[in-house]
Order: C-alpha cells, then structure tokens, then sequence
C-alpha cells in the first residue's frame, strides 16, 4: 500500500531523513519508532503530503501524494498537537471535513458520539488536550479513511479512552483493511496493537521487521555455572549485551532461539533461562548498540 | 473468549496459540467447532487482526485446526504431528521442575508415584510398571 524509496529531506542544513526505505502492506498496523530528532515526524508529515521529499520516491497505491486529491482524501493526519480551528465547535468542524471528505459518514460521527460522550456545540479549543485528541480521533474515524498516519495518538488519553481508540481503530483494520503508521515512544502501547515496526535513528531506518520476527530474533539469556564460565561460550554469538552479577551472566544476543539453547546447553549450565524481550527493551539494547545509551552518572 | 496476558513478554501470536492449543487438548473446544472469526476475536481482545491471522495460520501448520474458504477456521479431531521442537521445550521445563522438587527432598521414588496418578488420571485406565 506504501512505498518508500530512499527519500531524502533536508531542513537547510540539518539532514533530517537520509535515504530512508520502507513498505507498509494494505491491512498493516506499521510502528515507526526511533530516538527523538530521529526524522519520525518528517518521514509522516512527507507521507501525509504536507513537506515534500528532496528525493527518493514515495507512493501510496502505487501513486505519489503530494497535491494528489483522490489519495488525500482516502488519507487522514493526526499530528502530535491537535490543531483545530479556533471558536470552531466540534460541530463546525464535522461541517468542515463532511464538505471537503468524499467518504465522511454523517450515521457513523452520531453513533461515535455515544463512544466519545462529548456535548457536539462544545467549542473545541475549550477542551482538555485529552478531549480534544479524542475530538480528532472522532472525526478521522468518521470520514472513512483507507490509512491513517498516527502522530504520538495515545498521548494524553486516560486508560479507559485509549481502550476505547485502540479497539475502534482495530475494528476498522479488522473489518475494511484500513492501513494505519503510527509514531509513538510509548513501546508498550506499540507492542500491543503493532505487527509490523520499523526503528529510525538520526535520519536512517536501522532495522524494519514484522514484529514477532523482531522479537524472536533478540532473546535475554540468563547463565550460571557451579564452576566458571567456559571460556568459549560467546565464540560465534552475536552478543548485543553482557553484565556478570555476581554468579550469573547476563547476555542480550541475536540468533534463533533453537540455535541458542542447544548452544548453551551444551556447556551445561547450573542454570539457564532464555527469556523474550519486551519492545522497550529491543529498542534500548538495540540503540546501545549503535552508541547511543545512557551511562549511569554518579555525582 | 479468553483473556491474553499483555503484560508477558512472549509474543501474542504466541500466546494466543498455546490458549487455543490448550483448549483444544482440553476438550473445552471440541473437534470440527468453530473458532471464532478473525475480525471478532481481534476486537474482543483488542489486538492486531494480523496477528490472529498469523496464530490461525500457526495452528494450522501444526496440525491442531483447518479452514474452510469462506467459513472460517474449526478444530482438527486428529492428533498433530510433528512436534520435536515444542517437546524438547517441554522436556526441558519438565527438568527444572523434578530438579527442583529432589532439592526440596522430595525421594525420587515419590516423584515417580505422583507421575503415575497424573498420567492415570489422565488416561483414565492403569499404567504398565
């Protein structure tokens, strides 16, 4: 559904994205994810077509977006600041979007009102930034989009909403097939609802996996030898990480799980537990990798 | 249906096989019945259609269920095959556990009498020695 080719954006002298590839599939719930400065914002902004790539090429359906109506008017930007027009109540702006949106429902923005239970004459810059977050969930919904493109949405919503946002969002993916790339440092809302992620760092895609494949290929392994270590036993494994505490050792490595455990096995170990890893914790030994960690101050 | 653990850390397509799996060894869903529809089940639990689709897909690789163009997934009432992987997993697990129990003192002879009531029990019928 998209495609992504080595696109290029520079703000005069700050290269914000550097030939960045990626391909998101029709049906899709695409994690972008990165550390901040990243180029995640970029990267959506120049999907939603409101910046234009430098270079590189970029289609959705096989057609470009910038200044294409009929793709614009399938697609629907959520930035991380919910903009509104000011004194507009939510009303207005369901006026505003049915006129310009070839596919808003009129049936469907009434029976979300039931889920989102906020007065309809309320003037939207007199909500909280949770409601009005809500308020633009409400109206993208309702004009029927085939993508959405996600900017920190989960940001600000209490438990009960985000509940509520998630699973309306799955039922559209679920029920139409609707393609949705969302941008959040929030992994743990990501692991949840995500099957595809793809991890930007200052300007580059460093990796970009379906996330089961991305999770079983990372694994925390927990060893300890009622003698010592044998020395060989990091020959050959790609280890991200290592700390010995105390007895144990413990390392981050890459590999297929079956390789693994029959490798560490065969050292017979006292104790030995191989364990998955949380999508926060990819991230954080995956970017320690790349140099970009925090070290433990002491003052 | 049921409710996944979002706090563990294995993947939920994961999970979401070994809960049907166990339902299915257990009887509780009972062969050539429906397994709920993709799109259902996705938002009952409130997660990735995908991923539904990818444990549906697992399952049936394994052997435990079969679709049906255009009606949707059921329970296989024959036993699966291939499973050397998941049972080294298994035996491995089951190490732990009888390692653990002669730490606490319990006599490897007991060990193997409670074995027997479980597998009795399970089987319905006598054990040969």
């Amino acid at each position: 559904m998209i495609e992504i080719e080595r696109i290029g954006k520079r703000f005069q002298e700050t290269v914000a994205l550097r030939e960045v590839s990626l391909s998101v599939r029709q049906g899709s719930i695409y994690g972008l994810v990165g550390s901040n400065g990243a180029g995640k914002t970029t990267l959506l902004k120049i999907l939603a077509g409101i910046y234009k790539a430098d270079s590189g090429a970029l289609t959705i359906d096989s057609q470009p977006v910038f200044e294409n109506y009929s793709i614009k008017g399938r697609t629907v930007f959520i930035p991380d600041a919910p903009y509104h027009f000011p004194n507009f109540t939510i009303k207005d702006m369901a006026h505003f979007y049915a006129r310009i949106y070839p596919r808003w429902n009129q049936a469907r923005f009434e029976k979300l009102e039931e889920v989102f239970n906020i007065e309809v004459k309320r003037r939207i810059r007199t909500l909280s930034k949770g409601m009005q977050r809500q308020v633009s969930f409400w109206l993208s919904l309702t004009l029927t989009p085939d993508l959405m493109i996600l900017d920190e949405p989960l940001d600000g919503l209490d438990p009960v909403m985000r509940k509520k946002v998630k699973n309306l969002i799955i039922q559209d993916v679920a029920e139409r097939k609707m393609t949705v790339i969302i941008s959040s440092h929030n992994l743990r809302d990501m692991e949840d609802i995500c099957d595809y992620i793809g991890i930007l760092h200052q300007g580059e895609m460093l990796i970009q996996k379906d996330l089961d494949d991305l999770k079983s290929d990372v694994h925390k392994i927990q060893i300890a030898f009622s003698s010592d270590s044998p020395p060989a036993l990091l020959q050959d494994l790609q280890v991200l990480y290592q700390e010995k505490r105390g007895s144990v050792l413990i390392l981050i490595v890459r590999g297929p799980f079956s390789e693994i455990m029959s490798r560490m096995q065969s050292y017979r170990p006292a104790v030995l537990d191989i364990l998955p890893l949380t999508l926060e914790e990819i991230f954080i030994y995956e970017m320690g990798d790349r140099g970009y960690e925090i070290k433990n101050v002491l003052y | 249906m049921f409710e996944l653990d979002l706090r563990s850390r294995a993947p939920m397509y994961e999970q979401l096989v070994e809960k049907i799996k166990e339902m299915i060894i257990n009887n509780v869903l009972k062969p050539d019945q429906q397994l709920p529809a993709v799109r259902v089940l996705a938002s009952e639990l409130t997660i990735n259609p995908n991923t539904i689709q990818k444990a549906y897909r697992e399952l049936e690789h394994r052997g435990y269920i079969y679709s049906v163009p255009g009606k949707g997934s059921f329970v296989k009432p024959a036993v699966p095959g291939n499973n050397t992987a998941r049972l080294r997993i298994l035996e491995n697990g089951l190490a732990k556990i009888i390692s653990e129990m002669l730490y606490l003192g319990v006599p490897p002879q007991e060990i193997i009498t409670r074995l027997k009531k479980l597998l009795s029990k399970k089987e319905g019928g006598k054990l040969d020695d």
